[in-house]
């Protein structure tokens, strides 16, 4: 099993649902971002389109960030392929910052809250169990997952611009729109095998 | 706060922005990493050639420095207290195989050095726990030398660094460093003989010729290949913010003047000359190694064109 996303690009409205779904359900602190969206413009007025691209880890088949580490912090879990980190482990070199090809994983080193007054009581609840001055980035929300439920920004999703599924198996909704649909990755030429494919929009 | 505030801000404005630069490596705490490669791969170079010309001075200076590349190594790390478990996966990572050669060099040097420093050492010179030491020593010194370029060659993120000569370079660095050590080491406790000295010399502008070769391949690599991130790496470095480092500390400081003083054309050549060349040397190389780790843009991440119909 090899747990994979897709992402429609002509369903998405880049209303960052996804970025705020994810930060509600891990409480990560500021700076760290799991999922985000990219907005960028094209053209120029009257003819000027807006492309959204929402980003999240890739959970690459073949990941460099799990080869870059020394410790063996960032690591792929056998059963369902999804690259997460242990946080017990990092020493917090960032040699995996510098190795993913897609740029999101973050340096957890900002103060465990937003506001200059001190962390608020959800803050308090939610964001100071992160550990500081190591790597964080998106684990799938593998302890949904493991649940049975779908990650945060799949479900939250308004416009259901995201599908969560199995890529080994054929026949699942995700491989189907892929083939269907001419879903792509991101960077191939980092030969990085990713598992968030995107639907063209 | 304020500082935090503005690092937050900056991160914001950096994830908007189609070539990101990267900060982790070279800016703020980061500074130490590059400090620290710095001192590492100048003291690899001065055991090195503290072996080849069998002077004392050349490997206490290249211990010296190891330690204190380790040192800033720590500084560097956001969990300096597990420093320990980077030997944990050496099989695939270029920074753990750079940890155990740091290592086993410290510990080699602490295990050859003081029987050649004192008579009353509990195991002599020419004894087995000295032929280990020199043994560790050398071995992690061949580490030490290699690791670094691969350290950035394999960082995929990063396209300016991702290039099969970047480790050579770094392998230059390492004895362009090496000798500007053992230059200013003679030059501070006397020279044994001339010819040590010219031999040194001549070595040193046959290692810089190297750099200067590899860096001009590099650069012009970066600057015709095909990735858009490496080539505005190449051009922060040689017209963006990072020029006047290049220009004035790489160039200026670290090639031509020691060139010149070499040449003899400027001033006769001295034992204070040697040192001005050693030192110069060293500033050079610390300023390439600055300005080519801060020009670092991680791959764009956008959708392509030729993908939206």
């Amino acid at each position: 099993m090899r747990w994979g996303m897709v992402i429609d690009l002509k369903r998405c409205i880049g209303c960052y649902g996804c970025q705020l779904a994810c930060k509600a359900e891990h409480g990560t602190p500021p700076g760290v971002y799991y999922a985000r969206v990219l907005k960028r413009e094209n053209g120029e007025y009257p003819t000027v389109r807006q492309f959204v691209l929402p980003v999240l880890c890739n959970h690459c088949e073949d990941p460099p960030c799990v080869a870059a580490c020394p410790t063996g912090a960032s690591f792929k879990w056998e059963d369902d392929g999804i690259v997460d980190i242990d946080h017990d482990l990092c020493v917090g070199c960032r040699s995996c910052m510098m190795a993913c090809p897609y740029t999101n994983r973050y340096f957890n080193e900002q103060p465990p809250h937003y506001f200059a007054q001190g962390a608020t009581p959800f803050e308090e609840a939610r964001t100071t169990r992160h550990q500081q001055n190591v790597v964080m980035k998106c684990n799938f929300c593998r302890e949904r997952v493991r649940a049975g439920k779908q990650p945060a920004c799949v479900a939250n999703c308004p416009t259901i611009a995201r599908y969560f599924g199995d890529l080994d198996d054929p026949l699942s909704e995700i491989s189907v729109l892929i083939k269907e649909r001419g879903g792509f990755t991101l960077n191939p030429e980092a030969g990085t095998g990713p598992s968030v494919y995107y639907l063209p929009p | 706060m304020p500082d935090i505030s503005a690092r937050y801000e900056q991160l914001i404005t950096d994830l908007r922005q189609d070539f990101r630069p990267q900060r982790e490596w070279g800016e703020g705490r980061g500074l130490f990493l590059v400090i620290g490669h710095f001192l590492v791969g100048v003291a690899a170079g001065a055991w090195l050639f503290g072996l080849l010309f069998d002077y004392l001075p050349g490997l206490i200076a290249g211990f010296l420095l190891a330690g204190a590349g380790g040192i800033a190594h720590l500084g560097f790390l956001g969990r300096p207290e597990r420093f320990w478990k980077m030997a944990r996966h050496v099989k695939t990572a270029w920074v753990a195989r750079g940890f155990v050669g740091l290592a086993l060099f410290l510990a080699g040097a602490a295990l050859y050095l003081p029987p050649l420093l004192f008579a009353a050492w509990p195991w002599g010179a020419g004894s087995t726990i000295e032929g280990l030491g020199w043994l560790m020593a050398a071995a992690g010194m061949v580490i030490l030398i290699v690791y670094m370029g691969f350290v950035y060659s394999a960082s995929k993120g990063i396209p300016f660094w991702n290039s099969p000569l970047h480790p050579l370079l770094y392998m230059a660095y390492a004895l362009r460093g090496g000798a500007a050590a053992l230059l200013v080491a003679m030059a501070a406790l006397g020279v044994p003989n001339q010819e040590m000295a010219e031999r040194l010399i001549t070595i040193w502008i046959a290692v810089t010729a190297l750099v200067v070769v590899l860096f001009a391949l590099e650069m012009q690599g970066a600057l015709s290949g095909g990735n858009a991130a490496a080539r505005r790496s190449a051009r922060q470095m040689l017209a963006g913010r990072f020029a006047g480092y290049f220009y004035g500390g790489t160039l200026l400081l670290g090639l031509l003047l020691p060139m010149a003083l070499v040449s003899g054309r400027l001033v006769p050549l001295s034992i204070a000359v040697l040192a001005a060349v050693g030192l110069l040397s060293a500033l050079g190389d610390f300023f390439m190694k600055y300005t080519s780790i801060r020009a670092g843009i991680y791959v764009p991440l956008s959708l392509r064109p030729a993908r939206i119909k």
